[in-house]
């Protein structure tokens, strides 16, 4: 069974909501949840889950906010953070690891953080039974993906193309899925740019998908009370879940 | 003495970045892993012709003939006379665009030329990177587009027409704090998307490696000349070198080339905006470190490690971060900074004009300022080095808002 990943941003529209959200998720067959840590400027990310980073920075979000909601959400299902580095620079890498333990968050997903900046903390973050996932891009040769992927575990992060997240754009994977399982029997999964309408073909040769805009994109349409957005965004997850087994 | 004649080519430092791009804990290449292959191969390819006579040969031809190097070493007779010192001018501002930037988009232009890309993208604060870029890409024939926030698009109105007539497309970013990070931020995701034929020419000694000791590199031309001319004239060297910093790349071009000469202090002055405690642009004097487009240095940010907005009277010194080789500076104890508001370069912007017949930019006038702020017992009898980064023209709308007859005269 391939796996779906889902993205969401915490805080927007409120905390209870993220809460709600997630636990609705993982009714419909949500894997892994990356809870999203708002943050100022986040630049690996498309036009829209930069507004709902910036909508929950100006409703109030604040990172304690974060390790107080995922003690109702890490228990239930599998989670891990999904941030910029300066906030885990910042406050101290320490903190996110005490935190992610006391909450039973599983690890780390660093968008900006890549494999050569990421050793001193890797070993520390591993060693405290966490996971830092690796991030494999269509730009990279198969040299650096034997480097990246040699030491990777919980699965691997494919971006689907040269771009930002929710752009529709794609390019052809297989040579780099293949080079990813010469080297490495960590699961693939293939994330940016998956919807309902790209899920099955994005999930071709891959073990699961990481979907985040095609979600937010309901979470951010005021039309919708927030009941129609876990409706609406949870049924979307269930079909992708569907069309990526089928 | 040096001879003009001379081909200026970088030299490395005891400052350089490790292969990573670190100098000392600052710095490296914080991006998305789509860019990592990408700026390896820059770094390669930069590697390759860093202290290549032929590249630095055909650099040179364009400084000439094009940009109109060298930049002149102006005696600046009565404001010398004034503050009881030699004031010496370094006139970056009579570049061909007018400002330092040119020298670093002549430079990255031939390169993305060589590299065989055929567009180039750069981010823009006060507009000057934005022109110098557009100017260059008219001259080599490549696709430009250029981003800039939009707050900073109506302050520099002048400059998006200089551009648009350039031939550059460009993008008025909406998002965030609308001024130099946000325009950096969406430079960054149209690079991420078009990395592979698209060169982004970086405006300043930031961004991840090799950008900050790239252009460091190639503006070290300032102080190289610098350092040439006053030493023919007052058989001398400064006792002091003052330059303005937002990014710190005319700082850091002119002050590379007397880091190791003990007997020189090396001043960069940070937009102290409406001042400490209220809004404005100092990250070394109020930030802590962090990480921001691609690098570690110090950041203006909250304790969330949010990015905080800056503020400064000038738009290419309102920026939250700062070079990484700046931070590594400021730790190390090698080079002195210190701020000036926008009141005090509003000042000096009318008393150089009115003094020297010299209209400084809006960002150079905080160095020109810094003369006023230095203590008497600092600045009398000394020989003082001051990089002019640009001229005024640009900044010539928002002066006429500002300043009104009255206030001129005040001053």
């Amino acid at each position: 069974m391939k796996k779906l990943v889902a993205y969401i941003t915490t805080g927007y529209p409120s905390l209870d909501f993220t809460v709600d959200m997630i636990l609705s998720l993982k009714e419909v067959g949500v894997d892994t949840i990356e809870l999203g840590i708002p943050f100022s400027d986040p630049v690996a990310d498309g036009p829209i889950i930069e507004k709902a980073n910036l909508k929950a920075l100006q409703s109030g979000f604040k990172i304690q906010n974060l390790f107080d909601i995922s003690k109702e959400i890490a228990p239930q299902i599998d989670t891990l953070w999904m941030g910029y580095f300066n906030p885990f620079y910042h406050i101290g890498l320490d903190k996110f690891i005490s935190e992610a333990k006391k909450s039973k968050v599983n690890g780390f997903i660093i968008p900006d953080l890549p494999f050569e900046e990421a050793q001193p903390y890797k070993s520390i973050i591993e060693n405290e039974g966490l996971n830092l996932i690796d991030f494999i891009a269509p730009t990279d040769s198969r040299e650096r993906i034997k480097k990246i992927v040699s030491s990777s575990n919980k699965f691997i992060y494919l971006v689907a193309y040269a771009g930002i997240t929710g752009a529709k754009h794609s390019e052809d994977l297989m040579p780099i899925i293949k080079s990813i399982k010469e080297f490495t029997n960590t699961p693939v999964y293939v994330g940016f740019g998956v919807n309902q309408a790209t899920a099955k073909e994005k999930a071709k040769g891959v073990d699961g998908v990481i979907v985040g805009s095609a979600f937010i994109k309901i979470l951010l349409d005021e039309r919708l009370t927030n009941s129609q957005k876990i409706d609406k965004i949870s049924s979307i997850a269930k079909e992708i879940k569907e069309k990526i087994n089928e | 003495m040096k001879d003009y004649k001379d081909i200026y080519i970088p030299k490395a430092t005891p400052h350089d970045p490790d292969s990573n791009g670190h100098f000392g804990i600052f710095g490296g290449r914080f991006v998305p892993e789509t860019l990592m292959p990408i700026l390896e191969q820059l770094r390669v390819d930069y590697e390759k012709v860093r202290f290549d006579r032929e590249f630095w040969s055909e650099v040179d031809y364009y400084y000439k003939n094009f940009v109109g190097r060298p930049s002149p070493l102006y005696y600046a007779q009565n404001i010398s006379k004034e503050l009881n010192a030699k004031i010496y001018l370094k006139r970056e501002d009579l570049n061909h665009t007018g400002a330092h930037k040119i020298n670093h988009t002549v430079a990255q232009a031939i390169l993305a030329k060589r590299l065989g890309k055929k567009r180039v993208i750069a981010e823009t604060g006060a507009g000057q990177h934005g022109v110098a870029t557009a100017t260059v890409a008219a001259l080599f024939g490549l696709e430009c587009e250029i981003f800039m926030g939009a707050k900073d698009v109506a302050r520099q109105e002048l400059n998006v027409f200089r551009m648009k007539l350039l031939g550059a497309k460009v993008h008025s970013v909406e998002s965030g704090s609308k001024t130099l990070k946000d325009a950096m931020n969406d430079a960054i995701r149209h690079w991420v998307t078009n990395a592979r034929d698209t060169y982004y020419i970086i405006g300043t000694v930031a961004g991840p490696h090799p950008y900050p000791m790239m252009i460091r590199d190639i503006q070290s031309i300032i102080g190289w000349e610098a350092k040439s001319q006053l030493k023919s004239i007052e058989g001398v060297l400064p006792d002091k070198v003052i330059a303005c910093i937002g990014g710190g790349s005319n700082a850091l071009g002119i002050f590379n080339h007397f880091l190791e000469d003990d007997s020189v202090e090396c001043i960069g002055v940070e937009a102290g905006g409406l001042g400490l405690d209220s809004k404005h642009g100092c990250s070394l004097a109020k930030g802590s470190p962090g990480i921001l487009h691609g690098q570690l240095s110090y950041l203006l940010q909250d304790e969330d490690g949010q990015i905080l907005e800056a503020h400064s009277i000038s738009a290419g010194l309102d920026y939250p971060g700062i070079g990484p080789e700046h931070a590594y500076l400021k730790d190390k104890n090698i080079v002195t900074y210190d701020y000036i508001t926008d009141e005090q370069a509003l000042d000096a912007f009318v008393w150089l004009s009115q003094k020297e017949g010299i209209i400084p930019a809006f960002e150079s006038s905080h160095a020109i300022a810094y003369l006023k702020k230095m203590r008497r017992e600092d600045i009398e009898g000394k020989v003082i080095l001051i990089n002019l980064s640009g001229r005024g023209d640009k900044d010539m709308i928002q002066a006429k808002d500002i300043l009104t007859d009255v206030t001129i005269k005040q001053k």
